[in-house]
């Protein structure tokens, strides 16, 4: 497989597309570099367990529960809100070619290629937000647990 | 230091109130206020805080011992997402609670927030072409798709700040961003700049993802907020179907002409 436009291209793409995202959010420059290596941090943890030869949703769960642990340690350490990172790490999984599809399936009226589409487009959304939910929930226990042992 | 009741109704309704049009949490913007008028001695049973907030209201309620209560409403018409400010305003509170400032003191720290401007309209501009650009990239776009997306989200850009003057609702903003970006996405593949124009709509889309909306409404879910959380998520789904019924009602005249 070619390494170069499969995987260091990706992660490129989305470091450059992350930092774009962080002019449109307002985030600080400082901040915009760490959000960023969190996209590509994403984007490789995505492209290896889809070689890995796992199914597609679970790659997107694991990749959005990556980005989320990344996200939640960076905040605690830097003191910012945790949306920060999680937003434009998240980006580049959102599940734009099958959403697209689903719409061009739509117009020509295929009603095969519109629900196989469909439910792919839902099921990506889904996976990443049980991804985040997983850990952010996880977080929060966490935290209660260390402040009232503390 | 202490401040008066009216003071802290005042400090809280403007911090709570700026952090909801600049795309905070729910949760977090009650959690805040709470732990402010916790620190000006405002968390018993006589003298305390009652504070509801929902992406398009907030309401607090001061109890200050035997006068009576005082009620603000401020009603929140428009959002955007000005995560440095959400940071901002984050470390002014903690500030608040560390320090226990006067209440001039903290009307300054607002102010200086509040003016903070971060990048300039031609930033935004480029920024924009940037996402266009290489998300189509990303997506599986030749170069010259790339540049043209590039170039249709500097225009969408354009024609949205003219759009938001009225104050248009967020599905008729993503309607018209979509048309705006199908329509010349098949206008150029037309033209014969490039051989397809879907690689151009999904990258030049992504501009318009509701994304701060999305997670917004999943850390809502988790905080337990959920009346935050179904109000954004509707809106995410609306713009989302906003988006979906533009660029499919371009396409679809596109293709009879």
């Amino acid at each position: 497989m070619d390494i170069l436009r499969e995987m260091i291209l990706p992660c490129i793409y989305s470091f450059i597309a992350s930092i774009a995202f962080g002019v449109q959010f307002n985030i600080r420059f400082r901040h915009m570099l760490a959000a960023g290596i969190g996209a590509v941090l994403t984007q490789l943890i995505f492209i290896g367990f889809e070689m890995s030869g796992l199914g597609q949703m679970i790659c997107y769960f694991f990749a959005a529960s990556a980005v989320s642990v990344y996200a939640e340690l960076m905040a605690r350490r830097l003191h910012v809100p945790v949306n920060m990172y999680l937003v434009i790490g998240i980006i580049p999984l959102v599940p734009g070619g099958n959403l697209y599809n689903t719409m061009i399936s739509f117009v020509g009226g295929d009603i095969d290629s519109f629900s196989h589409q469909f439910a792919e487009a839902v099921g990506i959304a889904g996976s990443i937000a049980m991804g985040v939910f997983a850990v952010s929930a996880l977080m929060r226990l966490i935290g209660m647990i260390v402040k009232q042992t503390a | 230091m202490e401040i008066t009741a009216n003071e802290l109704l005042h400090i809280t309704s403007r911090i709570g109130s700026m952090l909801i049009t600049c795309g905070a949490e729910i949760y977090r913007v009650e959690d805040s206020l709470y732990r402010i008028a916790a620190a000006y001695g405002f968390s018993g049973e006589s003298r305390r805080i009652e504070v509801f907030a929902i992406p398009a209201s907030l309401i607090i309620t001061i109890n200050d011992g035997d006068s009576p209560p005082l009620t603000q409403t401020v009603r929140i018409s428009s959002r955007g997402t000005n995560l440095d400010r959400v940071d901002k305003l984050n470390n002014l509170s903690r500030y608040i609670c560390s320090e226990k400032p006067d209440f001039p003191t903290i009307q300054k720290h607002i102010d200086e927030i509040s003016g903070r401007k971060v990048y300039g309209d031609a930033v935004r501009l480029f920024s924009y072409a940037i996402v266009g650009a290489t998300f189509s990239l990303f997506f599986g776009g030749t170069p010259s798709d790339a540049l043209c997306s590039g170039i249709i989200s500097m225009v969408v850009f354009g024609v949205s700040k003219f759009v938001n003057k009225v104050k248009p609702s967020v599905f008729f903003q993503s309607v018209i961003g979509s048309v705006v970006i199908a329509s010349l996405s098949v206008f150029v593949s037309k033209l014969g700049l490039t051989e397809s124009f879907d690689k151009i709509i999904i990258g030049a889309s992504m501009n318009l993802v509701p994304g701060v909306t999305l997670t917004n409404c999943m850390r809502d879910f988790i905080a337990g907020d959920f009346l935050a959380g179904m109000y954004t998520l509707t809106e995410a789904i609306l713009i989302a179907a906003g988006m979906a019924v533009g660029a499919a009602s371009a396409i679809a005249l596109a293709s009879m002409i």
